[in-house]
């Protein structure tokens, strides 16, 4: 059994990466213990608001590399620790048997060098599939300028693999992970998408990434705008198959005369969510949104600010607005459109209707008719409503003076 | 009128015959509020007539039995009544009714399912076991529906050789499953002998929960909006 102290350690190091989802793997038990649930599962919520889906740790915290906004960096004050592949191993299994987890998220800083480390986290999931006999999920890290043999090997035994871009650009990884290019993350990732497929085209037998890959960027430490941002995660969803991009607010772990003293912003990285879910499930495209070099709006969700930029397109009726339309209104999500659409084909809607099934108004009757009568507000009227719902119901508060649009409307001067 | 049946699915679809032509039935297997000068009915099961209106209903609906099940499975009070406005609608449009989401009885019943079929979904992920000394896995629960029967095939699929028991503690019923058969059975108290690791593992357990947090972020009420506390009462790592 590992001890605590080098846990807490192992743990500690693994934290600020996002990603925690176990979705996705329908892998099946072959005669041993565990196996992939497609939905995903949420064992327990930390009080950061957070999910444990996965065991998240590193193999070791002992890193030659030296990125500066990471606290595992070689020249970083921190207590080192590493962990050996059985150590692991049986820690997953008595979790999993508890049913404290759902798998194994293995990471690693880069210890010894890239190739071994590599070799390291192969050998672990491997000793678990093979050895211990474990079918559930497992996520596994991949390193940056590893051997792509070994990195090919590992995607035999994992569900899911991520290579992290960290950063929005390929200006600010040099100047911040000067060992990381942009090559050695992306190459990685493309090459893995390119075997992903042909493992599928065979139909070979046995699992090659059945989850897919993921990414992940850090949003505030360098100064990339959203748009650019966004538009990096559409051409990884588009071109890259990629599942999921992840956003992670800078947290200041470290100092570095490069770095912001500040945090990046937790509303910042909502935001950044918000926007990809309409890439991702709402047909929207990252140019639709905002431009280049802009920043998403603080004052309102992504889809607000959009329909409000174009509200000759509104209101709609939501009698007869096709799937594409009704996802666009705002407060309009995915299941409450196509509950719109199961309903209105027995009876024709009005707002008492759209109320009781618990369709959100709060933000939508100012863009919809529904059996042609409108209960929003006037135009003009719209902007300082939304932006004080926004205000009230958004949990960081945004700035110490509310604006102006917003304090008139809950004043009632509009 | 007031029917009073003994919450099984015999006894409802019978109470469902009986009270077809009644205006406002209410349905209820527990206690229930009786106004002065209230009318009630006991009903009894009858298995024919029950047998023949699952028929019937099936003919129609082909998936409205397992609604039924669910529906029974509510921890809300209300569920008999709401069950029986959902199933007299089947009967009388003659049709599968679940995507009229503008009347009122498809979204009661619809929101009481929900509710069942999510509250399986946490529990696969909040349940708890812990190791006996014999190996077996022991897990106690307090869900506000009755569902720890459904639980089982989820674990003996991921768990197929263990020996593991799941306890509605509330309800004071278990779900056995010993390697190979699932059984269940009433269960009052379990008198359970942890294994010599098992304190260690749940130590571990929420050292890793405490580790994992980053305190700079707290965010409880989201933490207790996904997680709400009255299912933390098993759950090592809240204590």
């Amino acid at each position: 059994m590992i001890d605590e102290a080098r846990l807490k350690i192992l743990v500690e190091s693994a934290k600020f990466d996002v990603s925690c989802s176990s979705s996705g793997s329908g892998r099946r038990n072959e005669g041993g213990v565990g196996n992939g649930y497609a939905s995903g599962c949420c064992h327990s919520f930390t009080p950061d608001g957070r999910c444990i889906s996965l065991l998240k740790m590193l193999l070791s915290n002992d890193c030659i590399f030296a990125c500066k906004y990471c606290m595992n960096r070689c020249d970083a004050d921190m207590p080192r620790a590493s962990a050996t592949p059985d150590e692991v191993c049986s820690l997953v299994m008595d979790f999993y048997k508890r049913n404290y987890i759902e798998g194994l998220f293995l990471s690693s800083a880069v210890h010894v060098s890239p190739d071994y480390t590599m070799e390291q986290l192969y050998l672990t999931v491997k000793k678990l599939r093979t050895e211990y006999n474990f079918h559930g999920y497992i996520h596994v890290k991949g390193i940056p300028h590893a051997d792509a043999e070994i990195v090919r090997k590992t995607a035999l035994y994992a569900d899911r693999m991520s290579y992290n871009i960290e950063l929005p650009s390929e200006r600010s990884l040099k100047l911040l992970a000067p060992q990381k290019s942009r090559e050695s993350l992306l190459l990685p990732m493309a090459r893995l998408q390119r075997e992903r497929l042909e493992f599928k085209e065979e139909k070979r037998k046995g699992y090659f990434l059945p989850a897919g890959q993921t990414t992940q960027m850090i949003v505030g430490a360098s100064p990339e705008k959203d748009g650019a941002i966004l538009r990096l995660s559409q051409g990884l969803y588009r071109k890259n198959g990629l599942k999921r991009v992840y956003y992670s607010a800078y947290v200041p772990v470290v100092h570095d005369s490069l770095l912001p003293e500040l945090p990046g912003g937790a509303l910042r990285e909502h935001r950044l969510y918000q926007a990809d879910w309409l890439l991702r499930f709402y047909g929207f495209d990252a140019e639709e949104l905002l431009p280049e070099d802009g920043n998403l709006s603080l004052e309102f969700d992504p889809k607000c600010a959009w329909a409000l930029a174009h509200m000759e397109l509104f209101p709609v009726e939501v009698n007869r607005a096709p799937l594409e339309v009704l996802l666009r209104v705002p407060g309009i999500g995915a299941r409450s459109a196509q509950r719109i659409l199961d309903a209105r084909r027995f009876t024709k809607l009005t707002f008492e209707h759209l109320k009781k099934m618990r369709v959100v108004l709060k933000r939508a009757r100012h863009f919809i008719t529904a059996s042609g009568k409108f209960y929003g507000a006037n135009e003009r009227a719209v902007r300082g409503l939304l932006a004080a719902e926004e205000s009230k119901s958004n949990a960081v508060q945004m700035s110490l003076f509310p604006n102006e649009t917003a304090l008139s409307a809950l004043t009632g001067e509009l | 009128m007031i029917y009073f049946y003994d919450g099984t699915k015999e006894a409802f679809l019978t109470a469902l015959l009986l009270s077809y032509d009644d205006p406002l039935p209410v349905l209820t297997s527990g206690n229930c509020q009786l106004a002065l000068g209230q009318r009630t009915v006991f009903v009894r099961a009858d298995a024919e007539k029950a047998q023949k209106a699952e028929r019937r209903l099936l003919s129609i609906d082909k998936d409205c039995m397992r609604d039924l099940d669910l529906l029974l499975r509510s921890g809300d009070a209300d569920k008999d009544t709401v069950a029986l406005g959902y199933f007299r609608m089947i009967a009388k449009r003659q049709r599968p009714v679940r995507e009229m989401l503008g009347e009122d009885d498809v979204l009661s019943a619809e929101n009481h399912i929900r509710r069942v079929t999510f509250e399986i979904h946490r529990m696969k992920g909040f349940l708890r076991f812990m190791e006996c000394a014999s190996g077996a896995l022991y897990a106690p629960i307090v869900p506000d529906n009755d569902i720890c029967d459904l639980l089982v095939p989820h674990f003996r699929s991921r768990l197929p050789m263990y020996f593991f028991v799941i306890h509605d503690v509330k309800r004071k019923k278990a779900a056995v499953y010993d390697g190979e058969h699932t059984f269940f059975a009433p269960l009052g108290e379990a008198e359970v002998v942890l294994s010599a690791d098992e304190a260690a593992w749940q130590r571990l357990w929420k050292e890793y929960y405490a580790s994992v947090n980053i305190p700079s972020r707290e965010r409880l009420k989201q933490m207790r909006g996904y997680m709400p506390v009255r299912y933390w009462k098993f759950m090592p790592e809240k204590h």
